[in-house]
């Protein structure tokens, strides 16, 4: 509670007088909103707000921030519910979304919009539908694509606003339309700029109804006029103007001006079409025929009222001058600010305005000045002013309002007034002339043509309104007879009065209007232009633009002769005006309070058809100015625009106060003087047309608040270009620089290299002649050598030279040598043949000496020996002969010896022969030896085969004499078996089949049976003896020897058989009866024939014949071979027989072993 | 060696390129020219390479000593032989041991048992084994010989160098062979003495018979070139030879007898082959002998 009265405590203080308490409410209640969070601080500030309209609740709550939105907007659309709030809430709301707060996409969502639109479809109050539609126009921006939900909401608004323009169901006033109708206007361009091919095809759906058609020939077509064809509605759709992304890289300002873009008209094209000179007539065109006649009376009115208030307001002074003056600023002020607005962006609109506003009082100062200095002309008087050519230029504008305006000649200068203004124009025109050709710098120059286009484009719609133009004129006319400032009508505006009269005469003449138009803009800017240059803050472009209009009447100095006549009369005129000291002050006040009488005798009569325009931009102006002088009074800190909202409000209530204080009677007088509405309501109509006003004030300066933020962007990149030129053309410095330090270079270069073939060239010099030198020098060598050479040759020649002579001379002494030798020899020679000579010459006597004694001997020997030489002759001879014979002798034996000698060699190579023979003869002799070794050897096989034949024979031979035996035995044994069956006899049947058989057969008769068993006992005892004995004797003896053996041991056995068997053999022959015993007995009987003789050879023959016969009669051995006692029976199978047998086995194996 | 320059100097090369036997006939003929023969030479070559047939008659007398070394007793030694030959031959037939329709190798056998002096009393009398190897050898060699003198005369020394100069090394063979098994293929070796078919296998007709009847002659002489010439190993190698080449046979078989009796008659259709691999074989293990020509 406390802190509820601390708070209304605090509401009470916001809107103190006191700056400084207002300041620090403002921030507790900012402070308040940061920590609070709560609706309700909010809501008070709202209601506190709506009942006392409290600026600084406004600013508060204007500035917002981000939580307390939502309580402000439902706070707003809870009074927007409320029919009375309606009107507040909403100038609210405009004021709350101009601020673009950072909110401000929640408002699409906000419950808030929809009961807006809902208001804005079925509120009935005009103040309240173009309020509303002015905060949708403004929001529509901001809430671009979360708008398009409500788009149909939108043109429903539209549409029935429009037709509420034409058909007026409240029956409200008409100036509440023209509001309405401007709002509407702005909301169709803000719609047709976002969403052409909706909107349009909404115009389509809508107007196509006949209803509806009235309406669209009335208001929308007029509108669409103004209007280029959108470029989205042949590129776009439907979807795609609604598509998100389309807006995402757009901001509020860009969406605003993009909407400009497509206008036509000034008031909403953008300056990047330069449409606004064209558009401004145009525009004012549209406002003229906006305004009906009966209009004017309530500007009139209303004109009349605020001069009357001004002028209470401010110090009174010379009137009509200030007028004037107020007026022509007026004027000039709107194209520069219009100039402005396009070409140099303000930094912020208010900051512009009052600036613009005292820079241009400054120069007008200046003007003022310099005429009331009393000098001739104006030359050289400002110091930064342009030269004298183009200040007679501006002051024939300054001039002529001054001359017109002067209130002591007004009746004087209604004439002067005519040709002046004649005059003027023609100075305009061949303004216009020189200026057309040369001018490049003037960008309005430059888009005249195509202004001019378009101004021919737009004659249907002039020349309507010129008709209309005609009525207002004559209305004007009436209205303005008895009144005094006829005069200037025609003395300012002349060349609009005129344009519009000679083309509603003739309709050839829109050149000409629009070049006196377009004359007017450009003589204007000039001014502008002198006014930024001066002013302290103009912005950097200014300048420029503001210079060469003014630069280049500089060149054509003596442009017309006219204009400065013109000039110098003016100046003539303006001299008479009050004094220079009056001029300051007048003008500072005349800002604030000139302006209403003007405003109703210049508009009302002058400028009927463009009074809303100029009533509205004046106001503007005014206010602002008016503002500006107050800030000068208190303080400066304060916004201009804050200053100008808190005037219009100011001024509403000084004109409550002064309506009330008035007697109602002159007010109806006032009023009724052109038949308008009864005074009761117009009080009401005035108090809302003043608060459409600012309403729709506040969205201009929006729009151009917008305008400025692009502007800055702009200017932005204006910059970056400069400094990239700039950057650039310092690059291209360096770049020639560069240029320059390489052409020098390579100008040292060339030296360099220039230095350096030189040097070259001297080097090669030098070089060459090094070779040549060289050359000479390997010349000289070789010669040098060549003849060294030759010496060398020389001197070899010479040691040869020399050896050979040292030769020589070793030749030379060897010679002296041997001679010397020889000498010596010879020397030693000689006297050794000395001595011989000596010794022969001794010799010689001693030979003579000896043949002397020899003689003597001999003679001595002949003398005594005569005879002994015979016996010495003798035995010489002999000796002699002896000698001959020893010696032949000799000779002899030495040949013996060679002989002997000879001899031997023969013999001991006969022996090694020999010995070789010998050799050979033994090799031969073992070659024979193994020869025969082979030979005998096969023999000896042969032998041994011939032996074993024989023996097989042998074997053969006994065996078959045993068989015969054995047949012959049993065949006896048959033959005694009758005489006596003994068993001896089978006893030796038994005991043998062999030998025994046989021996037994021999001993059989004569010995009876005990002789029987002792022979073959005793035969084989001897057998086995002779066997062992010969075993043992001669294993190895040789065959004959053998059977030389084996013979004498048969013999041996016949030897002892005949002892014993003689007697058998003589009585015991075999039986006659078989052939064999008969050959047997012949047999013995021979042998005992000759057994007498001697038994052994009987034996032996017997034994030959055996032989014989076995060789010969193999039959007969075979035969005889049982008898044989020799023959053994080699079977050895048979030795389970006799003892005999046994012994036959024995010597059977002794022979084997022989074998 | 004068002869060297006639010899083909290619011969050194055919043996390294396989042909055998181009140069041995001249090397044969140059040996056999010489007077008194060189036995030795004759045994290397004989050892070293097969034969020709046109020589292998004269080199086996020479070998066996049949006939000398020297040429010139040549015709009388023969002469001798032959009387010999036909004293034992008309001896046999007086004895009535053979008629003229006796078989040949009967009379060989008679003659061979009335010269070694065991001729048996009769006919009738069972054959000894040695017989029946004599006569198998007899049997063989009758194929190889025409002459029936000299045919007797190979047969009975054939026998007599088995019976001399062999009785010692035959009996030791099987166990050589076992050895040499053992190395080659003891797989097989473990086959047979799973088969319990090792003391089983035919020596007789191996090694006492020298492959006679189990070899066809023109295989048999090749063998036989080297057991005269005085190696009795190359029996072993033989032996070994059909083992392996048979193997596959034998690994079938699993029964003792059965081995035995495929061994007995084995197929004649590659012995050729047989004896060559043998002989490679021998060559192997026991070294060539060393070429003296």
């Amino acid at each position: 509670m406390a802190q509820q009265a601390n708070i209304g405590e605090l509401f009470s203080m916001l809107d103190s007088s006191v700056l400084l308490v207002q300041e620090d409410i403002t921030a507790v209640f900012k402070d308040n909103l940061n920590s609070d969070r709560g609706p309700m601080l909010v809501n008070m500030l709202v209601d506190y707000y709506l009942e006392n309209n409290s600026q600084q609740a406004l600013q508060i709550l204007s500035t917002l921030q981000e939580p307390h939105d939502k309580h402000l907007l439902d706070k707003i659309n809870e009074y927007m519910g409320k029919a009375a709030t309606r009107l507040h809430t909403l100038s609210l709301l405009g004021h709350v979304i101009r601020r673009q707060p950072s909110w401000k996409h929640k408002l699409s969502q906000a419950p808030l919009l929809l009961s807006l639109l809902k208001c804005l479809k079925t509120d009935t109050d005009v103040v309240v539908l173009t309020t509303g539609v002015l905060v949708l126009i403004t929001m529509l921006p901001m809430i671009p694509q979360s708008g398009k939900m409500y788009l149909h909401d939108f043109f429903g608004i539209f549409g029935r606003l429009s037709s509420w323009c034409l058909k007026n169901p409240g029956h409200v006033a008409e100036i509440y339309l023209v509001h309405l109708h401007a709002s509407v206007y702005a909301l169709f361009h803000r719609l047709y700029g976002m969403y052409p091919c909706n909107f349009v095809s909404f115009l389509r759906s809508h107007y196509s109804m006949k209803e509806n058609l009235e309406t669209f020939e009335e208001v929308v077509k007029p509108m669409m006029e103004h209007v280029r064809i959108h470029p989205e509605l042949v590129t776009g759709s439907k979807d795609h103007e609604l598509d998100p992304r389309r807006w995402k890289r757009l901001e509020t300002h860009d969406v605003v001006i993009e909407c400009a873009k497509i206008s036509l008209d000034p008031k909403e094209a953008s300056y990047e079409d330069s449409y606004y000179s064209v558009s401004q007539p145009v525009s004012i065109c549209l406002q003229r025929r906006q305004i009906d006649p009966n209009a004017s009376p309530y500007i009139e009115t209303h004109i009349s009222y605020g001069k009357t208030t001004l002028q209470k307001i401010t110090v009174p002074t010379n009137v009509p001058f200030l007028e004037s003056c107020s007026i022509r600023l007026l004027l000039q002020q709107e194209n520069p600010s219009a100039v402005c607005g396009m070409t140099t962006p303000p930094t912020s609109p208010g900051i512009v305005s009052s600036e613009s506003s005292q820079t241009s009082s400054q120069p007008y100062s200046k003007y003022f000045s310099t005429p009331a200095g009393g000098k001739g002309t104006p030359l050289g008087t400002p110091a930064t002013s342009p030269p004298p050519p183009c200040i007679s230029d501006d002051f024939v504008h300054v001039s002529l309002p001054s001359a017109a305006a002067t209130p002591p000649k007004k009746e004087d200068k209604l004439d002067p007034g005519r040709p002046l203004l004649s005059r003027q124009q023609n100075v305009i025109n061949s303004e216009k002339a020189l200026e057309v050709p040369g001018s490049k710098s003037s960008v309005n120059l430059s888009d005249l043509p195509e202004f001019l286009g378009c101004l021919a484009s737009d004659e249907d719609s002039v020349e309507k309104d010129r008709e209309e133009d005609a009525i207002s004129k004559e209305i004007s006319e009436i209205t303005t007879a008895d009144a005094e400032p006829v005069v200037p009508r025609g003395g300012f505006d002349s060349p609009f009065y005129r344009t519009s009269e000679s083309l509603a005469a003739s309709q050839k003449k829109p050149l000409s209007v629009a070049s006196s138009v377009q004359g007017h803009s450009l003589s204007s800017e000039p001014l502008a232009s002198s006014l930024d240059k001066s002013g302290p803050e103009g912005a950097r472009d200014t300048p420029k633009q503001a210079f060469t209009p003014i630069d280049r009447p500089c060149g054509a100095s003596d442009e017309s002769p006219a204009g400065n006549r013109v000039g110098q009369s003016s100046m003539e005129t303006s001299i008479l005006t009050p004094s220079p000291c009056k001029v300051p002050a007048r003008r500072r006040m005349g800002f604030g309070s000139g302006q209403p009488p003007s405003y109703e005798h210049l508009f009302e009569v002058a400028l009927p058809k463009t009074a809303y325009l100029f009533v509205s931009k004046k106001t503007e102006e005014l206010l602002k100015k008016v503002k500006g002088n107050q800030d000068e009074d208190c303080t400066s800190s304060t916004s201009p625009m804050e200053v100008l909202d808190r005037l219009i409000q100011q001024g509403a209530d000084a004109h409550t106060k002064e309506l009330n204080k008035l007697p109602l009677p002159s007010k109806s007088a006032d009023w009724t003087h052109f038949g308008g509405s009864p005074p009761s309501d117009e009080i009401h109509t005035l108090r809302n047309q003043l608060l459409l006003l600012h309403n729709q004030l506040l969205y201009e300066r929006f729009k151009r608040q917008q305008h400025a933020l692009r502007n800055r962007r702009l200017l932005r990149k204006v910059i970056k270009a400069t400094a990239l030129e700039e950057h650039n053309a310092a690059m291209k410095d360096q770049l020639k620089l560069q240029e320059k330090d390489i052409q020098s270079l390579k100008l040292s270069l060339q030296k360099e290299q220039a230095r350096y073939h030189q040097f070259q060239e001297e080097h090669d010099n030098i070089v060459a002649q090094l070779h040549s030198q060289i050359r000479q020098l390997q010349h000289d060598r070789e010669e040098f050598y060549n003849q060294s050479q030759e010496l060398q040759t020389k001197l070899k020649d010479c040691r040869n030279m020399i050896a050979n002579l040292r030769l020589e001379l070793k030749k030379a002494n060897n010679k002296v040598c041997h001679t010397e030798l020889l000498l010596s020899q010879v020397s030693q020679k000689l006297s050794n043949s000395e001595s011989v000579q000596q010794q022969m010459e001794f010799l010689n006597r001693q030979l003579l000496v000896l043949g002397e004694v020899n003689e003597l001997y001999l003679e001595q020997l002949q003398h005594k020996h005569a005879d002994t030489t015979k016996e010495v002759e003798m035995m010489q001879a002999a000796f002699r002969k002896e000698l001959e014979k020893a010696k032949f002798c000799v000779q002899q034996q030495s040949q013996r010896l060679d002989a002997f000698q000879k001899r031997i060699v023969e013999l001991e190579s006969q022996l090694s022969k020999k010995d070789h023979l010998l050799l050979e003869q033994k090799k031969y002799l073992e070659d024979v030896k193994i020869q025969a070794r082979g030979q005998l050897q096969a023999v000896e096989s042969r032998y041994k085969a011939q032996k074993r034949i024989t023996q097989a024979f042998e074997l053969e031979i006994l065996d078959l004499y045993g068989r015969w035996e054995k047949d012959s035995l049993s065949k006896k044994l048959d033959d005694e078996k009758t005489e006596a069956a003994e068993a001896a006899e089978e006893r030796m049947d038994c005991s043998s089949e062999g030998f025994a058989d046989s021996v037994a057969g021999y001993s059989e008769e004569a010995v009876g049976r005990n002789g029987e068993t002792k022979p073959p006992s005793t035969r084989g005892s001897s057998n086995s003896k002779g066997g062992s004995s010969s075993e043992l004797s001669t294993p190895e003896k040789s065959q004959n020897q053998r059977m030389g053996q084996f013979s004498s041991r048969w013999e041996a056995s016949m030897l002892l058989e005949p002892s014993t068997s003689v007697p058998l053999t003589v009585g015991s022959l075999p039986s006659s009866t078989s052939f064999l015993g008969m050959k047997v007995r012949e047999l013995f009987r021979n042998k005992s024939e000759s057994q007498c003789d001697e038994e052994s050879m009987t034996i032996n023959s017997l034994s030959d014949t055996l032989k014989s016969e076995l060789c010969k009669d193999p039959s007969m051995v075979e035969a005889k071979a049982p008898s044989s006692p020799i023959n053994p029976s080699p079977s050895p199978m048979n030795q389970d027989c006799s003892v005999g047998q046994l012994h036959i086995m024995d010597y059977n194996e002794t022979h084997h072993d022989h074998s | 060696m004068a002869e060297d320059s006639q010899r083909n100097f290619r011969s050194v090369y055919y043996e390294k390129v396989g042909f055998r036997g181009v140069e041995e006939k001249k090397s044969l003929e140059i040996l056999l020219k010489d007077d008194r023969l060189d036995i030795e030479k004759l045994c290397t070559f004989s050892q070293r390479f097969p034969l020709p047939s046109m020589y292998r008659i004269l080199v086996w007398k020479v070998l066996l000593g049949i006939i000398p070394p020297h040429h010139e007793s040549h015709t009388l030694v023969m002469k001798y032989r032959t009387e010999q030959y036909r004293d034992v031959y008309h001896a046999l037939q007086v004895i009535r041991f053979i008629k003229d329709s006796t078989p040949q190798v009967e009379v060989f056998l008679c003659m061979h048992q009335l010269e070694s002096g065991r001729l048996p009393r009769n006919l009738a009398f069972p054959l000894e084994p040695e017989d029946e190897v004599f006569l198998a050898i007899a049997k063989a060699m009758e194929e190889v010989v025409e002459d029936n003198i000299d045919c007797y005369w190979l047969v009975s020394s054939f026998v007599n160098q088995l019976n001399n100069k062999y009785k010692d090394s035959l009996p030791q063979l099987p166990k050589v062979l076992e050895q040499y098994l053992n190395v080659e293929d003891n797989r097989l070796l473990a086959h047979l003495k799973a088969c319990s078919a090792v003391s089983k296998l035919p020596y007789d007709l191996w090694f006492k018979k020298c492959f006679a009847g189990c070899l066809p002659e023109s295989s048999l002489q090749r063998v036989w070139d080297k057991v005269i010439s005085g190696s009795c190993k190359i029996l072993v190698f033989v032996a070994l030879e059909i083992l392996l080449t048979f193997k596959m046979k034998i690994m079938a078989l699993t029964n003792a007898e059965k081995i035995i009796q495929f061994l007995e008659n084995i197929p004649q259709n590659n012995t050729d082959a047989i004896v060559s691999k043998a002989i490679d074989l021998w060559h192997k293990h026991c070294g060539m002998p060393v070429h003296l020509v």
